[in-house]
């Protein structure tokens, strides 16, 4: 493992290095990315979006399941009356809590930069980058600009990807037979391995685990991700709280 | 391929809450003092999130699924190369899925 003791370099910074850092780690996301903007690319055209309308969309929600959600509400009812943005807007909302999540966990990190550094790096947060990022901060990595570096290399490939498939059409229909769509699996499986510390960890994953279990046997979606992130921090917090009262 | 004006207040609505699902969670902790319970909390979640999202998959139990999550475990033990042992990962589950003919 790659652990360095971060205290020495707890100063935030965000530079260029950083940047590049980021987009260069991001590229094996990216791929994934660009597969994923063909395939909401063709959804898109079939729906009756325009190349401009589908990019646009991408580039503003930037999210595959949101933009899925999106699209299948579209193509039941086109016309795009209020009541349709709203049902929209709401299912985007309800699919996308967990980036709640995500910009609290980044809050120590981002917060310490500039609030435009810190708020570009929001706008092209995604599942991944943001688990590829809070694994590289775990190992000591300081510098915010990996958080923007890593989403935008994502962001580029969602919209090159987005524009590829509403222009070019049925190269791709089926990512899952890639593999692609258990990339983001993946990388959490070994993000975890490697984030996983010992003994402090154990009642943590287990906790989660149960709470995701459940959770996913009840709803479908994205609950499972917060409530097994809300659950977490609740034990790391509890216990805390328990540990610092008794000494 | 066009532009249709009756697509601007829906591009402005999907914009203004994916935005806010992105930065709400950030800019709230503003006001959240981090306390030393809060900061183990926040360090917590990475962990907890991935779990979250690894376990609702391994349940289904495709065999596919549940290999590939073998090789990554044992990749990352080996190598330490978290990337090396996604991407092993996603080619056995490609690998597996055509050799089972599962979807």
């Amino acid at each position: 493992m790659t652990t360095s003791n971060a205290t020495a370099s707890d100063t935030v910074t965000f530079t260029f290095a950083g940047v590049r850092r980021g987009f260069v780690r991001g590229q094996a996301l990216g791929f994934a990315a660009f597969v994923y903007g063909i395939a909401f690319g063709l959804l898109a055209l079939e729906v009756g979006l325009s190349a401009i309308e589908a990019v646009l969309t991408s580039g503003v929600v930037y999210s595959g399941s949101a933009q899925l959600a999106a699209m299948n509400i579209m193509a039941e009812a086109s016309p795009w009356t209020s009541a349709n943005i709203w049902i929209i807007t709401t299912s985007i909302l309800i699919i996308n809590a967990r980036y709640f999540l995500y910009g609290a966990t980044l809050r120590p990190w981002l917060g310490k930069t500039g609030p435009i550094q810190a708020y570009a790096s929001l706008f092209v947060l995604a599942d991944g980058n943001w688990v590829l990022s809070m694994s590289a901060y775990n190992e000591g990595e300081r510098d915010a600009g990996f958080v923007f570096g890593s989403g935008f290399a994502m962001f580029l490939a969602w919209l090159t990807g987005t524009l590829a498939g509403s222009l070019v059409g049925a190269l791709i229909t089926n990512p899952a037979l890639l593999g692609l769509d258990f990339l983001l699996v993946a990388f959490c499986g070994a993000f975890a391995v490697n984030m996983f510390k010992g003994r402090q960890d154990i009642a943590i994953v287990i906790v989660a685990a149960i709470t995701a279990f459940i959770t996913s046997k009840l709803v479908d979606g994205g609950w499972a991700i917060i409530t097994a992130g809300l659950a977490g921090a609740a034990v790391a917090y509890v216990r805390y709280s328990w540990g610092s009262r008794k000494t | 391929m066009s532009f249709e004006t009756a697509f601007l207040p829906l591009l402005l609505a999907m914009t203004v809450i994916s935005f806010i699902c992105r930065a709400g969670g950030f800019w709230l902790m503003r006001y959240v003092p981090t306390t030393p319970a809060v900061e183990a909390a926040l360090k917590a979640t990475p962990l907890a999130v991935m779990v979250g999202i690894v376990t609702p998959v391994a349940a289904r139990g495709n065999p596919p699924e549940l290999a590939a999550l073998a090789v990554i475990v044992i990749i990352v033990r080996l190598t330490g190369s978290d990337i090396l042992a996604a991407i092993l990962g996603v080619a056995t589950v490609a690998g597996l899925r055509i050799l089972l003919g599962s979807p």
